[in-house]
């Protein structure tokens, strides 16, 4: 990444019924833009589908290009992320809509919380 | 008939399935794993035993009239599947009260969040084999009548009825 550019970091909560897209600066603590699937689909059954997701996507990717932003790294949260047959495929389709938007993707961080006590699993196939 | 009760930690299945009426054989799987040693090591940071699923699974093997009690059960075959939710402000008070670790109460409310284990649940098992109980404000004997209902065929499946998303 060369010198001049500006980087954000891109949250994606990823969730069973919904997906999330959340774009700060590089230390997370100033919000630039944020989206979820209410917002762009009127049925609640189709929030988290990859098609809300590329309609956000595109959306906030011009909104923070017009803000200055060049690329993003992105910070995966949620199961909408690590499974290709699951039902909340927003993940995988966000990313790849922000990259066709023209924002350069750095590196993409799978940081989806694991439910624990005095046991936890061994961990899901990653991303 | 094997019927798995999972969910997020603090979302009550040890409480409600120690108060259910039923013929099956409830089993308690953090025990199992933890008096049978079925572990694959240790996982320091969230203090936290990593279980070895294949040798529960092995060790459950042949075993059909069970009730299977654990937020791994859905990882193991089941012919239903209860996910127990709870909203994620309240699953951090029951947390608190039980005593668990700030880190702890925070990764397991965010996980409630983002639906992880309902989505792992239909991942593996599908729609049809899925549900889907709402605990929040709800007596731990409310939940065990419902796990009956599943248990006796008279619920249909249900996952993705609640949302907590307000809560991230
Ligand atoms: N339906 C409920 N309503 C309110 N509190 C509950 C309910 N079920 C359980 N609790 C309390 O929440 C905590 C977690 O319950 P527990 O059964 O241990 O959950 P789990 O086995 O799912 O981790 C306990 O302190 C318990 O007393
Ligand atoms: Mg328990």
């Amino acid at each position: 990444m060369a010198e001049d550019e500006t980087w954000g970091i891109a949250h994606v909560h990823a969730s069973f019924n919904n997906t999330i897209i959340t774009i700060t600066d590089q230390t997370g603590a100033e919000t630039i833009a944020k989206s979820s699937g209410g917002t762009v689909v009127k049925q609640n059954r189709d929030e988290a589908s990859p098609y809300a997701a590329m309609q956000m996507a595109e959306e906030i990717a011009e909104d923070v290009q017009a803000q200055g932003i060049d690329g993003v790294h992105v910070r995966v949260r949620g199961p909408g992320g690590n499974q290709q047959t699951n039902p909340g495929p927003g993940a995988q389709a966000t990313i790849r809509a922000l990259a066709r938007a023209g924002l350069e993707i750095g590196r993409i961080e799978d940081v989806t919380p694991i439910p624990h006590d005095g046991t936890r699993g061994p961990k899901n196939a990653g991303f | 008939m094997r019927v798995a009760v999972t969910g997020t930690p603090g979302t009550g299945k040890t409480t409600a399935t120690e108060l259910l009426d039923t013929t099956l054989d409830v089993i308690h799987l953090n025990d199992l794993i933890t008096d049978a040693g079925l572990t694959i090591g240790h996982d320091d940071d969230r203090g936290s035993a990593i279980a070895d699923l294949d040798a529960v699974r092995a060790r459950l093997d042949g075993r059909t009239d069970i009730l299977v009690e654990s937020h791994l059960a859905h990882r193991i075959p089941a012919d239903r599947v209860v996910v127990l939710r709870c909203h994620p402000e309240e699953l951090e008070q029951r947390l608190a009260d039980r005593g668990e670790s700030e880190a702890s109460i925070t990764e397991n409310a965010e996980s409630e969040a983002l639906d992880v284990i309902l989505s792992e649940a239909v991942d593996r098992h599908g729609l049809d084999s899925v549900y889907e109980i709402e605990t929040t404000e709800r007596a731990p004997e409310g939940v065990a009548a419902e796990i009956k209902s599943v248990i006796a065929g008279t619920r249909e499946p249900a996952a993705g009825t609640v949302s907590y998303t307000d809560y991230l």
